[in-house]
C-alpha cells in the first residue's frame, strides 16, 4: 500500500521538479500575503456595522472606511484567489500526469500578476483608486488601479496553454485514454475562466483603460456594468472549482477513503463551464434597461447552475461516509464523526463544506429574482458570499496549504493544533458574521455603507431596528481576527522557522473503477480493463462543450447589449472619495 | 495500511448503492429548482409593479438636471388614485425629499442618476432599484401601512454613501 501511496507523485527530473515546487511556493505564498493584508482590515469593516469606527486611528495608513474595503476586496477577491487558482491548477495536473509545465509561461503568469498587484497596491494605499472591488464607472481612479488590474486578468489567463499543452503531451503517451481528473478539471475550469475574461478584458481594454489614460472623455455605466458581470459572476467559480478540484481529487484521500463518482466530477465541471457563463446579468436584475424577459431567462439559467453544486454536495459527502465508514465509523452520523478531525486539512476542507451548504442555499434566495429584490445591495449579499468564497474557498486553500507548505518545503507544519485552531476559529467567526449579515440584510442595512461615520441620530433611526444582528457582524468580525492570528503565526512560521520533516507526497484521491495513478512513468497498475463510462468519454470534447458555451454566452449577452448600445451614455467621470 | 484497506465486497456493494442514490438526488435536485423557478415565476407576475422597467434613456446624465427631473414636482396626480414621482438620485441627496404620498394609492417612481451610479432602496418594502446615470428606470408600488420610510443609497456613490438617506412619509389615507 505504502508503494501505492508514493506510485501517486511522479518525480520526472529533480532540477525541474525544484524549479517547480520553488515557483508552486511562490503563488502560495504571494497569494496568502495578500489575504493577509486583506483579511486583517477585514474586521474594521465588521466593527463598522457595529457602530465602532476605527478609521480615524489609522491614518495615514488608512483614510477611510471605502478605502480599506476596496484594499480588503481586491487583496482578497482577486489576487489571493487567483494566485491559488493559477498554481494549484497547474502545478496538481503536472503532478498528476507526471509532466513538467512549461515553465516559461508559467514564470510570466506569475510575473504579470506580480506586476500587476504592486500596481494596484500603490493605486489603493494612495488613496486615488476608493472605487471597491467592484469599480463602477462613471466613479473614476487612478490608471495604475485599472491596468493593474488589466495586467492581473491577462496574467490569470496563463494557465490555459500551459494546460492544454500538458493533456496534449500526456495523450500522445496514452492514447485513447480519458484525461485524468484533476487535469480536467483545471482544464474546464481554465476554458471557463478564458470565457469569462472576455467581459473584463472588454470593459478594461474598451472602455476604461482609454478612459482613465484621457484617451476618451466619456464611458457609458450600463455597457461597463454588464461586461463587468459577464466576468463578475462566472468569477465565483473561479473561485469555487480550484477548491472543488481540492473537495475531489484530493480530500477523499486525505479523509481515508476513495472518490466515489469519477463520471460525476466531470458532469460537475461541464455544467458550470456551461451555465457560469450566460448569468452574469443576474447581478443586475433591478437595473433598467435589461428587457423583464431576459431577467426571467436569467432567473432559469441561474437556477440551473446550482445543478452542479447540489452534485457535488451528493458526491463528497457520500465520498467523506466512505471514508469515515473505513475507519470505522457506524450508524447513521457515525462516519462523519470518525472523519479525522484532528487533522487540520481535513478538518478545515470539511468545515468549508459545510458553510458552503448555507452559503449555496443564500445563493439560490439570491438567483430568484423576486427574492432578490429584498436582499439585493444590503449586508446580505456581503454575507452570502462570505461564506461561499470567504470561507468554502478560503478555508479549503487554507487546508490546501497544511499539506502543501510542508510538500513543497520539506519542512513539518509548526504547530498543528494551532492550525486546527484556526481552522474552527474561521469557522465559528465567519458563521455568526455572516447569519447577523444575512438577518440584518433582511431590515434593508445596506452594504458598504461607512455606517459608524454617521450621525448617532441618523444610525439609531435607520438602522435601531438591526442593532443585535449588527452587533452579532462585529462579533463575528472580532472571532475572525483571532483565526487570521493563529492561521498566520502557522503559515509563516512553518515557512521560516520549522524544522526539516519527511517528505509528504500530493494526497491524490483514487476513484471508484479508476487507476490509482495516471502519472507518465508509473506502472499502468492494476485494473487495465477499466471500462470508461460513456459520460466520461463524451465529456472529453471539451473543445465542443466550450464552443458551444461562447454560443449561449453570446445569445444572451447580444440581446442585453445590443439596447444599450443603441442608447449609448456618455458619462463624465467622478473621483468623489 | 492492510487493516484499513477495503474489501472488494464493501467497495462493489457502497458503488451500487450509490449509483443509485445518485439518481434520486439528481431526480429531488431538478424538481426543487423546477418549483423554485415555477415559484419566481408566480411571484414576479403576480406582483409585476416591482419588476423595475425601462422608462427612457439620456444621453448626457447630467441633463437629468434640466429635464423632467430638473425640479422638484413632487407627486404628480396621474388618474383617480395613481401617482407618478420622478425621484433624482445625486451626490449625496434624493430629490424630492421628503416626499408626502397617500395610503393605499398606486404610486410610480422614476429613478435616475445625474451622476454616479446609486441604489434606491425604500427600507421595509420591496422596492430596490439601481439608480444609472443615462438610464431612467420605474417601478410600481402601494404602501399599505401609513408611517415613514426610509431611502437609503444602497450602491456605493462616494464618501457621504452612508448619509445619502431620504424619507418618505406615507399619509392616512383618510386624512389625504
Amino acid at each position: 500500500m505504502s508503494a501505492t501511496t508514493h506510485g501517486n507523485i511522479a518525480l520526472p527530473h529533480a532540477s525541474t521538479d525544484s524549479a517547480e515546487r520553488r515557483l508552486m511556493l511562490g503563488f502560495l505564498v504571494f497569494g496568502f500575503s495578500a489575504l493577509f493584508i486583506g483579511a486583517s482590515i477585514g474586521p474594521l469593516q465588521a466593527l463598522n456595522y457595529g457602530g465602532i469606527n476605527l478609521y480615524p486611528y489609522l491614518r495615514p495608513l488608512l483614510q477611510t472606511y471605502y478605502q480599506g474595503l476596496t484594499v480588503h476586496g481586491v487583496l482578497n477577491a482577486y489576487v489571493f484567489t487567483f494566485f491559488l487558482a493559477c498554481g494549484l491548477l497547474v502545478y496538481l495536473p503536472a503532478r498528476e500526469l507526471g509532466l513538467s509545465p512549461n515553465l516559461l509561461l508559467w514564470r510570466a503568469c506569475f510575473g504579470l500578476m506580480v506586476v500587476g498587484t504592486l500596481m494596484l497596491l500603490v493605486g489603493m494605499f494612495d488613496n486615488s483608486s476608493s472605487v471597491l472591488y467592484t469599480f463602477y464607472p462613471p466613479l473614476k481612479g487612478s490608471a495604475l488601479f485599472y491596468l493593474g488590474l488589466t495586467l492581473l486578468v491577462v496574467g490569470s489567463l496563463f494557465p490555459l496553454p500551459i494546460l492544454l499543452d500538458l493533456r496534449g503531451r500526456w495523450r500522445r503517451q496514452r492514447p485513447g485514454e480519458i484525461t485524468p481528473l484533476a487535469t480536467y478539471m483545471s482544464l474546464a475550469t481554465m476554458l471557463m475562466w478564458f470565457l469569462a475574461g472576455f467581459g473584463a478584458a472588454a470593459e478594461l481594454l474598451v472602455q476604461l483603460d482609454p478612459w482613465v489614460l484621457g484617451l476618451t472623455q466619456t464611458v457609458d455605466p450600463s455597457i461597463a456594468r454588464t461586461l463587468f458581470w459577464w466576468t463578475g459572476h462566472p468569477i465565483v467559480y473561479f473561485w469555487l472549482m480550484p477548491a472543488y478540484v481540492s473537495w475531489y481529487c484530493l480530500l477523499p484521500k486525505q479523509a481515508g477513503g476513495k472518490l466515489v463518482s469519477d463520471p460525476a466530477a466531470r458532469m460537475t465541471f461541464a455544467l458550470l463551464l456551461i451555465f457560469s457563463l450566460p448569468v452574469g446579468s443576474h447581478h443586475q436584475y433591478l437595473d433598467p434597461g435589461i428587457s423583464p424577459v431576459w431577467k426571467v431567462i436569467l432567473t432559469a439559467l441561474t437556477l440551473s447552475v446550482a445543478l452542479p453544486s447540489l452534485i457535488t454536495a451528493f458526491t463528497m459527502a457520500l465520498s467523506l461516509e466512505y471514508g469515515g465508514r473505513l475507519r470505522g465509523g457506524r450508524g447513521v452520523l457515525g462516519w462523519f464523526t470518525a472523519l479525522p478531525w484532528r487533522n487540520a486539512g481535513v478538518a478545515a476542507q470539511v468545515l468549508a463544506m459545510i458553510t458552503y451548504i448555507f452559503g449555496g442555499a443564500g445563493g439560490v434566495v439570491n438567483g430568484s429574482w423576486q427574492l432578490d429584490n429584498i436582499v439585493h445591495n444590503t449586508i446580505w449579499i456581503p454575507g452570502h458570499f462570505h461564506l461561499t468564497v470567504g470561507t468554502a474557498t478560503a478555508m479549503t486553500f487554507m487546508g490546501v496549504s497544511f499539506w502543501m507548505l510542508p510538500h513543497l518545503t520539506g519542512r513539518t507544519l509548526l504547530m498543528p493544533r494551532l492550525a486546527l485552531a484556526s481552522a474552527w476559529l474561521w469557522f465559528i467567526g465567519m458563521s455568526i458574521f455572516a447569519f447577523g449579515m444575512h438577518w440584518a440584510g433582511l431590515l434593508g442595512v445596506p452594504r458598504r455603507a461607512w455606517v459608524s461615520y454617521m450621525p448617532q441620530e441618523a444610525y439609531d433611526r435607520v438602522y435601531g431596528l438591526a442593532h443585535l444582528p449588527l452587533g452579532l457582524v462585529a462579533l463575528g468580525g472580532v472571532i475572525l481576527w483571532l483565526a487570521v492570528v493563529a492561521f498566520y503565526l502557522v503559515f509563516f512560521g512553518s515557512l521560516l522557522f520549522s524544522r526539516q520533516g519527511t517528505e509528504e507526497p500530493i494526497p491524490f484521491a483514487q476513484a471508484f473503477h479508476r487507476r490509482a495513478s495516471y502519472a507518465i512513468g508509473q506502472p499502468v497498475g492494476d485494473l487495465p480493463g477499466e471500462p470508461t463510462p460513456k459520460l466520461a468519454r463524451a465529456l472529453e470534447h471539451l473543445g465542443l462543450i466550450t464552443a458551444f458555451t461562447a454560443f449561449i454566452t453570446l445569445a444572451a449577452y447580444i440581446p442585453i447589449l445590443w439596447p444599450m448600445i443603441r442608447n449609448a451614455t456618455q458619462a463624465t467621470g467622478w473621483n468623489v472619495w | 495500511m492492510t487493516d484499513n484497506s477495503p474489501s472488494a465486497a464493501f467497495e462493489h456493494g457502497f458503488h451500487t448503492v450509490a449509483e443509485r442514490h445518485e439518481r434520486i438526488w439528481l431526480f429531488i435536485s431538478l424538481a426543487l429548482l423546477s418549483l423554485l423557478m415555477a415559484g419566481a415565476m408566480y411571484f414576479v407576475v403576480a406582483d409585476y409593479g416591482v419588476v423595475v422597467k425601462t422608462a427612457g434613456y439620456q444621453r448626457h446624465p447630467e441633463d437629468a438636471a434640466t429635464g423632467a427631473f430638473a425640479v422638484d414636482q413632487g407627486l404628480m396626480r396621474t388618474g383617480p388614485n395613481t401617482y407618478a414621482v420622478h425621484m433624482l438620485a445625486h451626490l449625496w441627496q434624493w430629490t424630492p425629499s421628503p416626499l408626502h404620498v397617500p395610503q393605499n394609492a398606486e404610486i410610480t417612481f422614476y429613478i435616475t442618476s445625474s451622476d454616479v451610479l446609486h441604489g434606491f432602496e425604500v427600507q421595509g418594502t420591496t422596492i430596490n432599484v439601481t439608480a444609472i446615470p443615462g438610464t431612467i428606470g420605474k417601478v410600481t408600488y402601494t404602501f399599505r401601512h401609513a408611517g415613514s420610510y426610509n431611502i437609503i443609497c444602497n450602491e456605493f456613490c462616494g464618501i457621504e454613501h452612508q448619509n445619502m438617506l431620504g424619507r418618505i412619509i406615507v399619509d392616512p389615507a383618510n386624512h389625504s
